[in-house]
């Protein structure tokens, strides 16, 4: 117990087992545990092999000690033989114990352990393999669910949220699995086989022992949840504390800067003594259950001692038997402790499964034909029609959107930081759909093509330089899967990757890491657009570099998207100037909505909002 | 290890706990030797009485046994957890003092988990130590002497058993214990791929990489269930088989005790009590080898934290402290050299330029050229290596580091709020400050708007680390925050990034035109040529070389460095 409370502690956030001890209700138990089980459904006939081991395994583990103890009756019969031998005055060296009996019990002994350990080993021997086929099932169906599910999922659930299903509650479900779910059948055989056991050796002695089980109970109901208690307010001081250290460690700067070093030091250790407090009671409760049960344990083993002894006297019960039946009586409240655990595990493995369920439940991206007919050689490269767009259940964004992209335009996007630039990247790839109108990709809206067959005309390059880790050239490789090694190449030097490239150790396998430590900032943008070049798309998405890279590194991003905008429609979230003035047309958002939209000099004729934006940038009396 | 808990923990609380478990141990071991005394003299003699008393002896034995344990765990319980407060504690208050040297040389993320993570496993381990560690050694040595004593020539089963045991556990360990670290690995690896899934959704969905992405996450699942299966496959050799070790052992007792006492060398209740010191003694031995496996992590832990008190920061303040007086705002750098700690390169070379009350000087430059530890300089968070950093003409090492503070007020590059409300936030530097004092910071840093927006006003409540606000807002508020603390010197460390040009230049403007900031100096490290281009001087900075000093117009004019920053931000043919 002790052990297992300092490994719940240790457990760092998320829900189920690492609350340190703090048990997670599910709410429908019996339908998720179905559900649950109905994963193992196909690996049904070694479920029921590994039940027959492991109750087999426990039959022949209890029966030992009766069969040992017999072993014990013949010494003692021997040595009280003997003594009445000696008593009636006849001499002997020997006493007279029969051996060969003792070793016939022996040998039977023998194989019956042998056969437990054996049986014992098999069935955990094969659990693991069905746990653990059946976790990596469950582990990949989630996986393959994130990829089914609208971007929509994503952006209404915080990654934090997803990743914990993801992993707490899939290790709680892994390791419930493997451990305790035969857990639970060997602790019931376990205390059904020893009660069986101490009823055929003496009901009286097996009375005397039953009465430590509501003592047992007491102890498990009470003191249990009472360390629970404790354990959850020590889990929520150690949060709040690391909460604290964290945000001061990160901002120790401002701290110093402020003169702040006292204040912080006196709520810290405010916040510290409560974490004492709440611990010790915490470490001192479950601590204290352990020795409680043996106590508990200890008077039923007293009590069949001196019973049994008097019995034994009497002659109403071998000593072997007595032996055996000590012997039970110390197996007798483990199974009651463990049981009283798993329940709590087997709660909290459930409460998980529902939370990754609650996962595998959510529906699928949707596809509906669009119901809108095909226009036959659309000069445009892409058209909106009458866009009608809002999030699920917020405003609407855009009302009776129209704009027509010929092949080759630039199109550029502009407005305040927070003005919803991702908006138009969400429906042209249609991530979202939209609620009204229509989008049309060279006459043909949107919606009647697969996602895929959409996608292969885009590509995009965001400020976000996602790349996965892995060798820099799969990486580029991620734009085309089918591209040959010259059009990687020649994507790379394009982009000025390859120059950089070729002074890392690895060059091309190099593979990146996740802090993206071993190459720059400036040169990941690079290695997206590199990616870009390889995807070779009609149409373009950009998203213009503005954070911090040296100056020659920006030099060599702009020249690489420059090059990348060549021959290709495309759509820019303009922070340049430059841009913004070569567009063939400018979209002006705020607020998460289009305001405006027109070439450059009709909005700074319209004298609105863009203009005001535009002007602003040269605010006092210097000029650039 | 012991190091740490040195001092941190009472010694009368580790006898206490020591003495206690000695009691708890001795009395559940006596227990067994009563049984025995049952069976030698109550039941082989039909005594009744004897049996009865040797009954109740058990029962007070237990009693003592139990109480002794309460006393065990609860002295365990607070020294362990008291421990662990004690460590945080001095942790704490030493990284809180440290200098930037320190933060950098071990990195903000790894000191987190070593005032979080590795103190609980420490405290963990010294609770561990007191109940369990010190539990097996006392249980096998008294089980050991009364197995011994009950008969000598018994425990030569021992010298076979205990050695068969060891072997076994060690070979398990040796196998098991390289693939539960790899376990560890692929978990890791599992994780990464599934979150790297997530952060890449939007890149991964239109490069239509969805399969890739599949078969990549396969491969790490995969991956790690073979391992999985390895691992949990020895390890269900290593029950079943210690069950057979004891069972074995017990049989053996069984037939040898059989014979001695055949042979009248001794009495079957002590056969009894033999099995049972038998079983303890496996039992602690088991134990112990367990205690092998916590130590080591336990050890680490140890090191990283000893790692961290061991650390002393250079930056110390003078013996006897100037004062500031009353004089005028001024900022000054002398000839000023610096190099960070046991670099080969200077980081600054030859910084020089003064600024008086009233005037704005811009940093501007690359990545690295040094305009942030430039500023870092201020209000001393490193030393100068030759040179002198002087504010308002005193020279910042003459004088408290709380008294430079005071004069400094500096935003850093990352936005840092607090938990707490907008207001304490705003207070942060100024107790004192008055509302009508926040709101005026406030709409210089352009952020009126939005907190007047919120439903409690300055009484709204800010999350850690300012989770609640945008980027912009947080960089907002940060300035507002430094700008209600009345300094002699504003630094901005690149502190306009997340604004939007409009934003940028309306800050500025009110920032300059402030009746009470005229009276200071400004110092703005941007990125944009539009963010430094209004201030009075300009210093462009060039891997850690001064390279220009001056005007916009005149840089333009005739700087190299600082027209080709300009032509990186705007294509010729677009300037007005």
């Amino acid at each position: 117990m002790a052990e297992k409370t300092t490994n719940q502690s240790q457990g760092s956030h998320g829900p189920g087992r690492g609350m340190g001890g703090v048990v997670e209700k599910p709410k429908n138990f019996w339908g998720t545990t179905k559900r649950l089980l109905t994963y193992m459904s196909s690996r049904l006939i070694g479920l029921v092999i590994v039940l027959a081991l492991a109750i087999i395994s426990v039959i022949f583990q209890i029966r030992t000690p009766k069969v040992l103890g017999k072993a014990t009756t013949e010494i003692f019969k021997g040595v009280m033989k003997g003594n009445a031998m000696q008593k009636a005055g006849i001499p002997m060296d020997n006493l007279p114990i029969d051996f060969d009996k003792i070793q016939q019990i022996i040998i039977t002994v023998i194989l019956m352990y042998l056969a437990s350990a054996i049986f014992s080993f098999l069935q955990q021997f094969i659990m693991t393999r069905i746990s653990q086929q059946t976790v990596y099932e469950l582990r990949k169906e989630l996986k393959d669910k994130m990829q089914r599910v609208p971007i929509n999922y994503y952006d209404t659930h915080s990654n934090g949220d997803i990743m914990s299903r993801a992993i707490n509650d899939m290790d709680n479900i892994a390791s419930t699995l493997q451990q305790s779910l035969t857990q639970m059948v060997t602790s019931a055989v376990t205390f059904i086989g020893v009660m069986w056991m101490m009823l055929s050796i003496s009901w009286q002695l097996t009375l005397i022992a039953l009465v430590t089980i509501p003592l047992s109970l007491v102890v498990v109901g009470i003191v249990a949840p009472k360390s629970q208690k404790f354990f959850a307010a020590q889990q929520k001081s150690l949060g709040l504390l690391n909460n604290q250290i964290e945000e001061n460690f990160s901002g120790q700067v401002v701290l110093k800067a402020f003169n702040r070093e006292q204040v912080t030091i006196d709520t810290f250790e405010e916040q510290n003594a409560l974490l004492y407090k709440a611990a010790w009671k915490a470490q001192f409760i479950s601590g204290v259950i352990m020795p409680l049960m043996t106590f508990v344990n200890n008077i039923g083993y007293v009590f069949v001692a001196i019973i049994g002894g008097i019995r034994v006297s009497h002659g109403q019960v071998t000593l072997g038997d007595m032996q055996a039946f000590m012997q039970y009586t110390q197996q007798f409240s483990q199974p009651i402790t463990q049981l009283a655990n798993l329940a709590n595990t087997i709660q909290s493995t459930i409460a998980s499964a529902e939370r990754v369920f609650a996962v595998l439940d959510e529906d699928d991206m949707s596809d509906e034909p669009s119901g809108i007919p095909a226009v036959v050689d659309d000069q445009n490269q892409l058209e909106l029609e009458h866009v009608e767009f809002g999030y699920q259940g917020k405003d609407t964004l855009m009302k009776d959107y129209n704009l027509k992209v010929k092949p080759g335009e630039m199109i550029a996007i502009v407005g305040p930081t927070g003005a919803g630039k991702t908006t138009i990247i969400n429906l042209l790839e249609r991530f979202y759909d939209v609620s009204g109108g229509s989008i049309k990709l060279q006459g043909v809206d949107t919606r009647d093509m697969t996602r895929e067959q959409l996608r292969s005309h885009f590509a995009m390059v965001l400020q976000d330089t996602w790349l996965f880790t892995g060798t820099i050239w799969d990486n580029l490789k991620y734009g085309n899967e089918e591209a040959s090694d010259d059009v990687i190449l020649q994507a790379a030097k394009a982009a000025h990757v390859d120059s950089f490239v070729r002074q890392l150790p690895d060059g091309y396998d190099t593979v990146l890491n996740e802090e993206a430590s071993n190459i720059s900032q400036g040169q990941r943008q690079l290695l997206t657009i590199a990616r870009a070049f390889v995807a070779d798309p009609d149409i373009l998405i950009l998203d213009e570099a503005t954070s911090s890279v040296d100056t020659r590194t920006e030099i060599h991003i702009q020249h690489a998207m420059e090059r990348l905008l060549q021959n290709r429609t495309s759509f820019v979230v303009a922070h340049r100037l430059s841009t913004i003035r070569d567009a063939d047309n400018i979209i002006v958002m705020n607020h998460g909505s289009i305001i405006e939209t027109g070439t450059h000099d009709s909005l700074m004729a319209q004298n609105g909002f863009y203009a005001d934006l535009y002007n602003s940038q040269f605010s006092g009396n210097v000029e650039i | 290890m012991i190091r740490l808990a040195k001092k941190r923990m009472s010694t009368w609380a580790v006898f206490g706990a020591v003495l206690f478990m000695v009691i708890q141990v001795v009395s559940n071991l006596y227990l067994p030797n009563l049984t025995s005394d049952i069976v030698n003299d109550g039941i082989a003699k039909g005594d009744i009485n004897y049996i009865w008393q040797a009954g109740f002896k058990m029962l007070g034995f237990s009693l003592i046994s139990i109480l002794a344990a309460v006393c065990n765990v609860y002295l365990a319980a607070r020294t362990s957890q008291g421990l662990g407060q004690k460590l945080r504690s001095d942790i704490y208050r030493k990284i809180i003092n440290f200098s930037h040297d320190e933060m950098d040389q071990v990195g903000t993320s790894s000191l987190i988990t070593r005032t979080t993570n590795d103190v609980v496993q420490i405290q963990n381990v010294a609770m561990m130590f007191l109940r369990m560690m010190i539990m097996a050694p006392i249980m096998l040595v008294g089980a050991s002497f009364l197995a011994y004593q009950k008969d000598a020539q018994l425990t030569a089963i021992f010298l076979i058993v205990l050695p068969i045991m060891a072997i076994f556990i060690g070979g398990v360990m040796y196998f098991a214990v390289p693939l539960f670290k790899a376990m560890q690995k692929k978990t890791d690896r599992i994780n990464l791929v599934f979150r790297e899934g997530l952060t890449g959704v939007r890149v991964i969905r239109a490069f239509r990489r969805d399969k890739f992405e599949q078969e990549r996450f396969d491969d790490a699942n995969l991956d790690y269930t073979q391992n999985a299966k390895k691992v949990y496959s020895i390890m269900s050799v290593m029950f079943p088989a210690m069950t057979l070790i004891m069972s074995g052992t017990n049989i053996a007792i069984t037939w040898m005790g059989g014979h001695l006492i055949a042979n009248q060398a001794m009495q079957v209740g002590n056969l009894l009590a033999f099995m049972t010191y038998a079983m303890q003694i496996l039992m602690s031995f088991m134990m112990l080898s367990m205690v092998f496996v916590f130590i080591p992590r336990a050890q680490a832990s140890a090191v990283r934290i000893n790692e961290v008190l061991d650390l002393n920061t250079p930056i110390k303040a003078p013996a006897n402290p100037t004062k500031f007086g009353n004089q005028p705002a001024s900022l000054a750098f002398n000839q000023v050299n610096f190099r960070y700690q046991n670099a080969e390169h200077l980081a600054l070379k030859n910084i020089d330029f003064q600024m008086t009350a009233g005037q704005t000087v811009a940093i501007i430059g690359g990545t690295g050229s040094g305009k942030t530890t430039l500023v870092n300089l201020i209000p001393r968070f490193y030393d100068v290596e030759t040179g002198e950093v002087s504010v308002k003409g005193v020279n910042v090492k003459d004088v408290t580091l709380h008294d430079i503070h005071q004069q400094v007020s500096f935003v850093p590059q990352k936005a840092n709020l607090f938990t707490g409300t907008i207001r304490e936030n705003m207070q942060y530097g100024n107790a004192k400050a008055t509302d009508d004092e926040i709101w005026h910071a406030l709409e210089i840093a352009q952020s009126k708007d939005f907190v007047s927006e919120l439903e409690g006003g300055l009484d709204s409540h800010v999350e850690q680390g300012g989770g609640n606000f945008s980027g912009g807002q947080r960089q907002r508020l940060a300035i507002a925050r430094a700008l209600v603390k009345k300094a002699a010197v504003y630094v901005f460390d690149d502190s306009f990034s997340a604004l939007d040009f409009k934003t940028d230049a309306l800050l500025r403007k009110a920032l300059t035109e402030d009746a009470e900031i005229q009276k200071s100096v400004v110092v703005i490290v941007g990125q944009r040529v539009s963010t430094v281009a209004d201030a009075d001087t300009i210093l462009v900075l060039d891997e850690g070389q001064l390279v220009g000093k001056g005007s916009h117009a005149e840089l333009k004019a005739n700087n190299t460095t600082y027209q080709e920053i300009i032509n990186s931000q705007i294509r010729e043919g677009d300037e007005d």
